[in-house]
């Protein structure tokens, strides 16, 4: 059995290398996914937040209308308002319990990241939307364009520019935080971690190493969305006045 | 943008439909799904080799060893079922086989009377007595009798009976419960706690792997008090599971001879001990 911190760190790797590395996948596979169902409801959920309601739209429009927010506010407020760890004790163990739906932890996982994603999602795509200029939507309106057209041509493709960053920023919390999803059995990075440690009894050890990993993952994530931050922004000939860069001197 | 969208939307769809194919969940009936900690050597650990006495961890992770392990392919074997080990979380042991997740959780659990209320217990596979691990050179090495621990800071695992026990020591300090054996093997080589509560079998384990370690062993009458279900261990189902007499009926079949047999054969294999 090795003596020192390096001895050991060595000796770990031998044994769970590639239990470490299948554990990384398992975390990159769940963030991933989970965060792109969650910005996917997120944006349907910021979409019907802001459907315009004016004098004239039909009573019917109005009332389906207030009750689809409401829903969707209670949904928000509820899976931003309980830790996502106690969301998946009740999801995992109640849907087997009284739904009878024998989910497999991973599946498990990536449906908890996902709605819980979409319930804060939701909030920053509603934000990003606010933020678009209201000159856009009007412009749109008055060349005849619907709602729909509007968002998804207009609106949307700016709003999506302006929050990149706090998708990011999901992103990269999603990738730790899927570390909580250990208690219903998923076997990601921080459960592999806690079988080694608890078969040596090394904790530090193995969760220097673990920390390690992890802060590989998010920092190639944070850099490989900054690129593509930068690629959507296209060649700075054609800033509109509203972009400003996101590095240096901001120029109008 | 529309192409990016397009491609953004085409590999989420193909990312989800592998993330949902692997939502094959659900037990057939020729399984014999077990729960176990996986972190409570010598009854239940995780090793990275197989060997002919592993089981497979379900969804990954390593193999699976130790005394539980062994008595669960005995019970398997006896039901004519194929043994699938269930890694989980001590306190989510109970929830995973009420709600069907699990068959069984061998996991070297006491029946106690709380427990009781929630699952069914089997017969008794495992009698064992209750031990106190210290450090070699602390002040409490030679202790022998419970007035010893007067002033020594003890703790024990969250949610067992064992942390229950403590108080039967005049004058200690109780330390808040901790959640595995590992973080409590931690906490005392690093001198945060003087002791923990340990059954003798993982005890024997703990000394055996962590050379600054070593336990303190109370003769008759000196000991903790405790009654016999609290130092027993038995299988844990759900209540009315259609099992349970046959569970008993196989477990009526390993002597107490082979189960001493077993638990030494499962100290002398843990990982540690290369």
């Amino acid at each position: 059995m090795p003596d020192t911190f390096f001895g050991w760190v060595g000796f770990l790797l031998d044994k769970y290398g590639i239990m470490f590395l299948q554990g990384a996948a398992t975390t990159m596979l769940i963030a991933v996914v989970g965060t792109l169902i969650g910005f996917m409801i997120g944006l349907v959920i910021g979409i019907v937040r802001t459907v315009p309601l004016d004098e004239n739209s039909s009573l019917i429009k109005k009332i389906v209308l207030k009750i689809v927010r409401a829903i969707l506010i209670a949904y928000i407020e509820f899976f931003r308002g309980t830790p996502m760890i106690v969301q998946a004790m009740v999801i995992y163990y109640g849907a087997m319990q009284y739904l009878s739906w024998d989910m497999s932890p991973t599946f498990a996982a990536i449906f908890i990241i996902s709605i819980n994603t979409g319930a804060y999602l939701a909030e920053v795509v509603r934000g990003g939307i606010i933020s678009v200029d209201k000159g856009q939507t009007e412009a749109a309106h008055s060349i005849g364009m619907t709602h729909w057209q509007t968002m998804t041509s207009v609106v949307l493709p700016q709003a999506i520019r302006n929050i990149m960053p706090a998708l990011g920023n999901e992103f990269v919390i999603n990738i730790k935080d899927s570390s909580v999803l250990n208690v219903i059995s998923v076997t990601e990075l921080f459960f592999i971690s806690k079988s080694a440690a608890g078969t040596y009894m090394k904790y530090f050890e193995v969760f220097a190493i673990t920390c390690a990993i992890y802060f590989v993952l998010t920092f190639a994530v944070t850099r490989i969305l900054l690129a593509f931050e930068k690629k959507m922004d296209g060649p700075s000939n054609y800033d509109m006045y509203s972009l400003e860069e996101t590095e240096g001197i901001g120029h109008v | 943008m529309k192409k990016i969208t397009v491609l953004l939307l085409v590999i989420v769809l193909a990312v989800s439909a592998i993330g949902l194919t692997s939502c094959s969940g659900g037990s057939s009936a020729g399984e014999f799904r077990v729960g176990l900690e996986c972190n409570y050597a010598p009854f239940n650990w995780t090793q990275t080799e197989e060997s002919d006495l592993t089981v497979p961890i379900d969804g990954g992770g390593g193999y699976a060893d130790g005394y539980d392990v062994q008595i669960a392919q005995k019970i398997a074997d006896g039901l004519g079922k194929k043994l699938v080990i269930v890694k989980t979380e001590w306190d989510g042991l109970i929830p995973a086989v009420n709600s069907g997740k699990i068959d069984a959780v061998i996991a070297g659990m006491s029946p106690t009377a709380e427990r009781k209320e929630s699952v069914d217990f089997s017969d008794v596979y495992y009698v064992s007595e209750l031990v106190i691990v210290v450090r070699k050179d602390g002040a409490f090495a030679s202790a022998a009798s419970l007035s010893d621990f007067a002033g020594a800071k003890i703790t024990a695992q969250l949610n067992t009976f064992h942390y229950t026990v403590i108080d039967q020591i005049q004058g200690v300090e109780i330390q808040t419960a901790m959640d595995t054996f590992p973080a409590m093997i931690v906490a005392l080589q690093s001198g945060k706690i003087d002791g923990y509560i340990s059954e003798l079998p993982s005890a024997i384990s703990a000394a055996a792997s962590n050379p600054d370690l070593t336990y303190v062993k109370f003769a008759e009458g000196s000991g903790f008090e405790t009654s016999p279900d609290d130092v027993a261990v038995s299988v844990a189902v759900k209540k009315g599971y259609a099992d349970l007499s046959k569970i008993n009926e196989i477990l009526a079949g390993i002597s107490a001879d082979d189960r001493i047999a077993m638990m030494s054969d499962a100290v002398a294999r843990q990982p540690v001990n290369e």
